[in-house]
């Protein structure tokens, strides 16, 4: 192995533990708002520092990378990718922390009706099932994969965009609840996020594998492009 | 104090005190009237490359050969300062300089190997140094192309003229030859700039394994090789060390707006 | 702007090419019908008794013989005395004199040695070896002489041939622990060795035609009778070319001998520049640089 290929691999696995560190601080702030467990809430937004310090790390390396051995073809797209990759986690790292932000600022456990109206529980499963499969399709060079989380994203956007009528809805007939309705309707506007965020490292793997730019493309063109 | 915190306090000092494998201690040299090196004050920690990059005549190859005296080769030269080498001056009168280049072997910029076969080149050091046991020679010369990985592509032609082999095989054998002797530092003086792309790689990928063994001193002029395979880079403008750092900061990050200039290639 | 005249230029190529090749065959031309001349004149003579029998008859029937014999010997005396010193002068000029005015004068003196004229070389090694150091005319004394003659020639290639040698295989020898002593002897005169050769041929030639030097220090008008050691006299081919065409005790009768001599004077040079040869293309080979 050269000492580039060293380097890469070495980058790779950091980048794959930052995927595993946010895909646990999802779960876990979603574990946080069933239960109302505010330790756990309080553990997510201290980890957030290091998601943010492997984002560092991550693009610091990425820059020694890019100076010392002036990467070409795949090697420059794998290294291009992988910065945008990395700033996307860590958006993603962010939006665990502001559902946990929320969690902190909840007076009452939230009403299993309005989880379940909102489909705010299955929105999490679908985002942390989408963030685990950009994860693989990285892992993997799978770009089958990496496509399949343009589908899976549409169940994400329905959610949302549904989300204020049933929210509203709630809030006429639980007055009592107006703060815990809204906090809800927060969250999935930034869990709509995660999925915005996992079709652009979709994207960003498949130009790096295959070297195709899908940025603003339709959905169909990206089905397309196959 | 207790027993223990002495003993861990005096191997500390003993670390440090070998901390660096070479320094230069306010190094200047002439030639006849030419001030070639202006006061170089460096340290060089074992088992790592150190590159010196800068333009031409900056001064950097007069840098690398104080340190196996070839500069003494020139007339009319007057060195000042101190050079040493495992905290020892190596100019100073006790240093007989042929035991001095058994200890700090040299690759040279055109790959020169000597008519001769390919066994005998990587011999020639010891046999110059007077050792004559057979076996001794064999197996050492067989070392010295396994760690200069060439061993395989001549293993059957040891016997066969060195001068049949391509460029870069000729300086991969160079570089055997000189590893044969056991030096403990290696000074190359743009080793692969006679060298085509794959060659160079391949010479690349060898400095950044022999790290391990060795300390290495390179001169190169493509900025890139520096990057590639040197842990310290340093930058030498008109006989001046204008800045010595880290790779990853020179080439990221310098101090010095000449030192980005060069690197850029802005200038020089 | 004018055009430049295209059909001139390449006439004035073609005129100046054909001068040159004019001359250079003419030089050819010169060179092949003095062997011719000779040849002609002389081959008939040449057979195996002309070149293995004493001369007889006052140097008109017979063979040369002892002739032969005595420009080997001292062929041979002024090279062993000659090729050491001189290859060794030429290693201490290249090698361990730096650039300086002693190097250029030293190189001066021996470009003065190489003009003297080789009557010069006679008188002075008749004065110094035959008689201030007595070893009478002798084989000794010739070969000596003859060697100063030679020195120049040798010293001067020497330090060409070594000049030659890149000095990146200087450089990696010292560089691996190597002495300057070890320096030469393992690489450098190896290297240069085929060139030093060639400078031991051109020594040969001139040493083997040469008569004046050995006129008073060795050779003898007519000695029918083989040296036994280095203080003989001996005769020797030029001088008895010389002594056959115009001293002889029968000019026109020897006149065909005197031919059929120069035909293997000719011949030993030609003998011994070819061996030189192919001991330098072995050498070259084996040295091989690039």
């Amino acid at each position: 192995m050269t000492h580039l290929d060293s380097e890469l691999k070495q980058l790779r696995t950091d980048l794959l533990d930052m995927f595993e560190l946010v895909l646990s601080q999802l779960d876990k702030s979603k574990q946080s708002l069933i239960n109302l467990d505010k330790d756990l809430a309080r553990e997510v937004l201290v980890n957030e520092k290091r998601v943010n310090s492997y984002e560092l790390q991550i693009d610091r390396d990425c820059e020694n990378i890019l100076a010392l051995f002036n990467p070409v073809a795949v090697d420059l797209r794998f290294l291009l990718a992988v910065l945008k990759i990395n700033s996307n986690l860590e958006r993603v790292g962010d939006i665990a922390e502001s559902v946990c932000q929320f969690v902190m600022n909840f007076k009452l456990e939230p009403e299993k009706k309005l989880l379940e109206a909102s489909r705010l529980l299955e929105m999490f499963d679908v985002s942390k099932e989408i963030l685990k499969t950009v994860k693989d399709a990285f892992e993997h060079e799978d770009t089958k994969l990496a496509r399949s989380v343009f589908t899976q994203d549409e169940t994400l956007d329905e959610i949302n965009i549904n989300a204020h009528t049933i929210i509203a809805d709630y809030i006429l007939n639980n007055n009592d609840r107006i703060n815990q309705s809204l906090y809800t309707l927060s969250m999935i506007r930034k869990l709509e996020r995660v999925g915005d965020q996992c079709k652009n490292i979709a994207e960003e793997i498949i130009f790096y594998i295959e070297a195709k730019v899908l940025k603003h493309k339709s959905f169909q063109q990206k089905q397309e492009t196959k | 104090m207790r027993f223990v915190d002495i003993l861990a306090k005096s191997t500390k000092q003993i670390k440090h005190h070998n901390m660096f494998k070479i320094e230069s201690k306010d190094v200047h040299l002439h030639y006849g009237a030419f001030h070639a090196l202006k006061g170089i004050n460096m340290s060089i920690e074992k088992n790592t490359v150190t590159a010196l990059i800068g333009p031409s005549g900056c001064g950097k190859s007069t840098f690398l050969r104080l340190f196996n005296r070839m500069n003494d080769l020139i007339d009319d030269i007057k060195i000042e300062g101190q050079c040493l080498l495992d905290g020892k001056d190596i100019y100073s009168k006790d240093v007989k300089i042929d035991d001095l280049r058994k200890r700090v072997g040299m690759v040279f910029q055109k790959p020169n190997p000597f008519p001769k076969t390919i066994f005998e080149n990587v011999a020639y050091g010891l046999r110059v140094n007077g050792i004559t046991h057979k076996s001794f020679i064999e197996e050492r010369v067989e070392r010295s192309l396994k760690q200069a990985a060439l061993w395989d592509e001549v293993k059957d032609k040891l016997k066969k003229s060195a001068m049949a082999l391509s460029g870069g095989q000729q300086q991969r054998l160079c570089i055997a030859r000189a590893l044969a002797i056991e030096p403990s530092v290696l000074l190359m003086d743009e080793p692969a700039s006679a060298l085509d792309p794959i060659s160079t790689a391949k010479i690349e990928e060898l400095i950044y394994e022999l790290k391990s063994d060795f300390t290495i001193i390179i001169v190169t002029h493509n900025m890139q090789q520096a990057g590639r395979i040197s842990d310290t880079t340093a930058f030498f403008y008109l006989g001046e060390l204008v800045e010595i750092d880290s790779t990853k900061k020179i080439f990221t990050n310098p101090n010095d707006t000449r030192t980005q200039n060069y690197i850029t290639g802005r200038f020089g | 702007m004018e055009k430049p005249d295209i059909s001139r230029k390449r006439l004035a190529e073609a005129i100046a090419f054909w001068i040159f090749r004019l001359l250079s065959l003419g030089v050819m031309g010169i060179l092949f019908s003095i062997l011719g001349f000779i040849l002609y004149k002389g081959i008939h003579v040449v057979n195996w008794d002309f070149i293995t029998k004493m001369p007889e008859d006052g140097m008109t029937k017979g063979g040369i013989y002892p002739a032969i014999i005595g420009t080997l010997c001292l062929i041979a005396g002024s090279m062993i005395f000659a090729f050491p010193i001189g290859v060794m002068s030429g290693i201490y000029i290249n090698e361990y004199t730096k650039d300086s005015w002693y190097r250029r004068f030293v190189q001066l003196m021996t470009a003065n040695l190489a003009g003297i004229p080789s009557i010069v070389f006679g008188l002075f090694g008749m004065s110094l070896f035959v008689n201030k150091l007595g070893f009478g005319d002798s084989i000794i004394a010739g070969s000596l002489t003859l060697g100063l003659l030679a020195l120049p020639v040798i010293i001067r290639t020497t330090e060409e041939a070594l000049k030659s040698v890149d000095d990146s295989y200087r450089h990696a020898s010292l560089a691996l622990g190597a002495t300057k002593l070890q320096t030469i002897s393992r690489v450098t005169l190896p290297v240069a060795l085929p060139n030093i050769i060639t400078g031991f041929i051109l020594s040969i030639g001139r040493v083997s035609g040469e008569t004046a030097p050995i006129l008073f220090t060795v050779a003898a008008y007519f000695l029918p009778k083989l040296p036994t050691s280095i203080h003989d006299q001996v005769m020797a081919l030029p001088y008895h070319l010389y002594v056959i065409s115009t001293s002889g005790t029968n000019i026109n009768e020897s006149r065909g001998m005197a031919y059929g001599t120069a035909v293997v004077l000719i011949l030993i040079v030609l003998i011994l520049n070819l061996i030189a040869n192919a001991v330098r293309r072995y050498l070259g080979k084996k040295y091989k640089t690039n």
